[in-house]
């Protein structure tokens, strides 16, 4: 634990009745002024975390600490964290400057420095001169920004955002995430933001921990956890990947596809059953005779940025290309990419595990 | 259509008109010189004066009101804090135990609430007067008020709660300057509801009263049953003026607290 550590997770699992638990002995570290999210399909525990470590519920089993403090009985209004909720939660019978001023209301402060720092909130969120204005007045993005106002105006520690964009517009969202983003490095303080939506993730965090059915899978910087996905459920969820069985015949060798291909992975046993991943961007369009596989064109769509091909293989794998060349569907193409391009997954690989396969990978080309 | 939609609207006047002569038949007449309701002679006020000379009436009318006011604030407190308790509830069997237990009380018939009083009354040593009124009047406002502020609870979000534990605020705060404000139409509509109920109520009242103590319902049911005089006529003209006066509060009351809630587009 460094110093730099402000919120720490210890073996958390919390349960209801008696069935299979939301969080399954989870245990993470949240370092001071990052982004952080909690990205997961619904149901895989990710706002469970959050209402932790704000404060509505109690783990089943495990330890939560803030500063170094064990807070796992420190009642919600006790702790020095913030949420923004997904409904936004805004009082509707309190206009704008009192929903923002709830929570200094609250702490007893007086009445210009309330005034204050409210005012200075609507300006940090753009919503200068909206003050007087009713909820029902304002439209989803504006609420949003109100119920940011209403967080950081109270100067917490961490702030929580609980899929904050999910009600926005897909223009709105994109938006929000610029700003968002924008506004965290400018307060610099610890977010910790739970979504769904994988590009939104990939665009906004520092860290971010992919979680499944109550376990975090993996955790690391959006390109970490892009270009090296540490299993099947990671390399689906996270952008589009072709995921096709293997074996690791010997280091730096993979058959996949009824063929042998160079690699950059080693130190697996030989023979060694795996999943490969190569994202539909590293794979580019060649002639028959020039592709180190070939795949027949069964359909194509036309993206805007890039052609999106479906192909397959001859044992009826399925290759899914991102181009910027054309084919002509029912025709037969050669596909390329670089040893680099082929990701190797071991099946029921721990975290621990794989950072530690991928260090060894780093050591060695720094011996070269 | 247009037709049938003609149609409903003759309908309608005709249910309001059947609904609604026999009180201005009875308020008409009560502008009578005469002293029956066959032939109207000329007009006068001989019988609101009639009433408000009448010493012991207008004792009647201020216990009545009294009765109403004091029941309807003590069963609107008691029956927002039954509400609430009975949302929160996190036993969802014990919950509609409680909700049905409650309307039960609503739809039961007044005679055998007023008889069931009477005899607990008895029993326990009340003695029957102005207490007895009053606590039987709170005891069938109380479910009124519940089923009033309920689905305004129910309506309210629970992250609303979250959000203000969230910001800092007690369990006491959050009840404050949270949950009371956001139902605070429903807790004037029970308020209304159990003053009106308490205001007309006849059957509770005429079994759990005594000692002299009656409510104006009860003492115009007495005198209509001593013969029919013109004085009833004219103290009921000013109880549906009153009765009017306070739908027309409850409505205004409502609407300026139902405004700022107004679905709404940006100015």
């Amino acid at each position: 634990m460094t110093d730099n550590t402000i919120i720490r997770f210890e073996n958390v699992t919390k349960s209801y009745d008696s069935a299979t638990p939301v969080l399954n002995n989870v245990s993470f570290e949240i370092e001071r002024g990052k982004f952080y999210t909690l990205l997961g399909p619904s149901g895989c525990g990710k706002t469970t975390i959050l209402r932790l470590i704000a404060g509505f519920m109690e783990p089943t089993s495990g330890d939560i600490y803030f500063n170094g403090n064990k807070i796992n009985h420190v009642p919600a209004n006790e702790r020095q964290v913030n949420t923004v909720f997904q409904d936004y939660a805004l009082f509707p019978h309190l206009n704008v400057f009192e929903n923002i001023a709830f929570g200094l209301r609250i702490k007893k402060l007086k009445k210009e420095e309330i005034t204050r720092r409210v005012l200075e909130a609507l300006k940090f969120v753009n919503l200068e001169g909206y003050e007087n204005r009713e909820i029902v007045e304002m439209s989803g993005g504006q609420k949003q920004r109100v119920a940011i106002a209403r967080a950081i105006v109270n100067d917490p520690e961490v702030i929580l955002l609980d899929e904050p964009l999910s009600a926005l517009d897909l223009k709105l969202r994109t938006e929000m995430q610029y700003e968002l983003r924008e506004l965290q490095q400018r307060l610099g303080k610890t977010f910790i933001f739970v979504t769904h939506d994988q590009e939104e993730a990939l665009a906004m965090s520092d860290e971010i921990f992919v979680m499944n059915a109550g376990v975090i899978q993996q955790s690391g910087t959006p390109m970490d956890i892009y270009d090296e996905p540490i299993n099947r459920f990671v390399a689906d969820f996270i952008g589009e990947s072709n995921i096709v069985p293997g074996v690791m015949i010997a280091d730096y060798r993979v058959q996949f596809g009824g063929k042998d291909f160079e690699c950059a992975d080693k130190g697996l046993s030989p023979n060694e059953k795996v999943d490969i991943v190569i994202r539909p961007e590293d794979l580019e369009i060649t002639t028959v005779d020039r592709g180190k596989m070939t795949v027949k064109v069964d359909t194509q769509l036309f993206r805007g940025v890039h052609y999106e091909l479906s192909t397959f293989d001859k044992d009826g794998n399925e290759w899914l290309v991102h181009s910027t060349k054309k084919a002509a569907v029912g025709e037969e193409i050669g596909l390329d990419f670089d040893p680099e391009a082929i990701h190797v997954m071991r099946l029921n690989e721990t975290e621990e595990e794989f950072d530690k396969r991928l260090e060894s990978y780093g050591e060695e080309n720094h011996a070269k | 259509m247009n037709r049938s939609s003609k149609l409903s609207k003759v309908y309608l006047a005709l249910v309001f008109i059947i609904l609604y002569t026999p009180i201005f038949y009875l308020i008409f007449y009560s502008f009578n010189s005469g002293g029956t309701m066959s032939s109207f002679k000329s007009f006068s006020l001989e019988h609101y004066k009639a009433v408000f000379a009448d010493t012991r009436l207008i004792m009647i009318l201020i216990n009545t009101i009294i009765i109403a006011l004091l029941s309807a604030l003590i069963s609107t407190a008691i029956g927002v804090i039954g509400a609430i308790g009975i949302v929160y509830l996190k036993n969802r069997k014990s919950r509609n135990a409680l909700l049905s237990l409650n309307n039960v009380l609503i739809v039961s018939p007044d005679v055998i609430i007023g008889a069931s009083f009477l005899i607990l009354f008895t029993m326990v040593g009340v003695k029957l007067g102005f207490a007895s009124v009053l606590i039987s009047h709170i005891a069938f406002s109380v479910p009124i008020v519940v089923i009033m502020v309920l689905p305004k609870l129910q309506e309210m979000s629970s992250t609303l709660i979250d959000a203000a534990l969230d910001l800092g605020a007690s369990k006491r705060e959050v009840l404050s300057r949270v949950i009371i404000p956001y139902i605070k139409p429903g807790i004037f509509a029970g308020f209304f509801l159990a003053l009106t109920y308490s205001l007309d109520d006849f059957a509770v009242t005429f079994f759990v009263t005594g000692n002299g103590f009656t409510t104006l319902s009860v003492e115009i049911y007495s005198m209509a049953r001593a013969g029919i005089t013109l004085t009833i006529n004219a103290l009921s003209g000013l109880l549906f003026i009153v009765t009017l006066l306070l739908v027309l509060g409850y409505y205004f009351v409502t609407n300026r607290t139902k405004n700022p809630l107004r679905t709404g587009v940006p100015k």
